[in-house]
């Protein structure tokens, strides 16, 4: 599903947030990224979505180089490609519903479809019986699940989450990892940044470390293991 | 589709709320800018209209001594009628002056009840064949018994012809000055909309929405403010036509007026330069700040 060769990113002041990165992930895989800050797992999502571009190297996502994509295509990447953020990235004055329906009526899917797909994934998130509250009426854990909600409602393959949690007491973050574990049995490769050392350990999936830009462990199965 | 209209409409519509100010000032400027425009257009039509009106009748008049003896007279008129420059020469009695007089100056009886029919001279309306040949004439007829004097009257135009040319050019640069401006504040509308929606913006993105949905809204808002200004620019030029070239023709009822479809000839040409200078703003204010 997603394929790097040599993939290296050096910002312009010579900062290396990449270096020589390969890596392959299959589709239905759940994969953690860790590593400490600073380590290139926010540059690694960035280049996914193509709101950069590596300084070398080539990413493939699903079978296509999106080094070759032009400008006009990225918008067909990233309808495959869900996103999750820490701060959830909510717009305050719609509504629950509104937000959701948001992402479909931006890339043009017609109203009944809308209608239809939006109280199913809010049911599916259990916001159910929440589509005409505010987003500041939510806590921050439903916040979240309205976020991941926004990010699954267009069946992506693949679903992106940086750092989903960090906003988020443990108890809500459990409620976080069970959703997209959910998310991740339907299908989806789920691929998921994070300094949460409980949940990488809780969930026994595979985990690549980055530290410095290179990747310095990749495990399935694996644990935490920063810092031992 | 539908859905989709809708949601530019409720977008334009938001937009427009949201920089009331800045957007009056935008829809303002447009409109003098393209009141400019048409007003030098239907000025320069008017001022087109009088000129060719008058250059049809006549470009030299000879005007004769009262005393001037028939021979004289028959003797000039054949010298006239003899030269290659010459057209046709027509001759204008006293009384026939003292007529044209009357009727030109209808609106003003004092003026027409202070002129008795002996104080105008008579006179041979020339036209030439070719206008700008005055000189030939002046140099053989001048000087001529019985001649008082020989008037270019086209000199008269001519100086007309540089005024409007002057007050033409100058709406122009006026014109081009308040376009800028216009560009300027629209462009600053639609960066000001774009700056309010950059949280929409960042989440339509991610979402995978086209550049062109994501920009029409903004496209539509600039251009919405230019049409505004176009269609204001317009009315105003209808009421000009009405109340200012209307009070010309009822002054001096011979002259010919600009008429409702001289405006309405305009009307393209200011939905045209509205849009285009629209679209420019609208095009560099996202060129700046949208870019993905």
């Amino acid at each position: 599903m997603i394929k790097c060769e040599h993939v290296a990113k050096v910002y312009k002041d010579s900062v290396t947030a990449l270096q020589d990165v390969n890596l392959e992930i299959n589709k239905g895989e759940f994969v953690f990224i860790v590593g400490p800050s600073g380590s290139g797992k926010s540059t690694f999502i960035r280049l996914l979505l193509k709101e950069e571009e590596p300084t070398a190297g080539d990413i493939f996502v699903a079978g296509k180089n999106i080094r070759k994509l032009t400008r006009w295509k990225v918008p067909e990447l990233r309808r495959n490609i869900g996103t999750v953020f820490q701060d959830f990235k909510l717009l305050p004055n719609r509504t629950v519903f509104q937000n959701v329906a948001f992402a479909l009526e931006v890339i043009g899917k017609p109203k009944h479809v809308v209608d239809q797909r939006v109280p199913e994934i809010l049911e599916l998130v259990g916001l159910g019986d929440k589509l005409n509250n505010f987003p500041d009426e939510l806590s921050g854990g439903e916040q979240q699940r309205v976020s991941v909600a926004r990010a699954f409602v267009n069946r992506p393959l693949i679903l992106l989450a940086d750092e989903p949690t960090g906003n988020l007491d443990p108890a809500t973050s459990v409620e976080i990892m069970k959703l997209l574990d959910r998310i991740n049995r339907i299908g989806t490769t789920v691929i998921m940044a994070t300094h949460d050392n409980a949940i990488v350990d809780a969930m026994r999936r595979r985990v690549i470390e980055l530290d410095s830009g290179k990747v310095v462990r990749d495990q399935s199965r694996g644990v935490y293991g920063y810092g031992t | 589709m539908a859905r989709r209209v809708d949601y530019y409409f409720r977008e334009t519509l938001s937009g427009l709320r949201r920089n009331g100010l800045v957007a009056f000032a935008a829809v303002s400027t447009m409109f003098i800018s393209l009141f400019l425009l048409g007003g030098a257009q239907l000025i320069g039509r008017q001022i087109g209209l009088v000129i060719d009106q008058q250059t049809e009748r006549v470009e030299v008049a000879v005007y004769l001594d009262d005393g001037i003896s028939q021979a004289d007279s028959d003797r000039i008129l054949a010298k006239l009628n003899a030269m290659p420059e010459v057209d046709h020469v027509r001759y204008e009695s006293k009384q026939q002056a003292y007529e044209r007089f009357q009727a030109l100056f209808a609106n003003q009886p004092d003026l027409v009840n202070n002129v008795s029919a002996n104080a105008l001279p008579a006179s041979y309306r020339v036209k030439l064949a070719d206008p700008s040949k005055f000189r030939v004439i002046y140099a053989q007829i001048f000087g001529q018994p019985g001649v008082e004097q020989v008037v270019d009257e086209r000199a008269v135009l001519d100086r007309l012809f540089a005024v409007s040319r002057v007050l033409r050019w100058g709406a122009y640069i006026a014109t081009a000055v308040m376009l800028i401006s216009s560009i300027a504040l629209i462009a600053n509308t639609v960066r000001m909309a774009v700056f309010a929606r950059r949280k929409e913006i960042g989440i339509m993105r991610l979402v995978g929405a086209t550049n062109w949905f994501i920009r029409i809204p903004f496209l539509i808002e600039g251009l919405v403010e230019g049409l505004v200004g176009a269609a204001l620019a317009i009315a105003a030029l209808a009421v000009l036509r009405r109340v200012f070239f209307n009070s010309i023709h009822q002054t001096i009822a011979f002259l010919p007026v600009v008429r409702t479809q001289d405006l309405l000839a305009l009307v393209p040409l200011l939905l045209v330069v509205s849009v285009v200078v629209a679209l420019m703003a609208s095009a560099l204010a996202m060129r700046r700040f949208l870019e993905v």
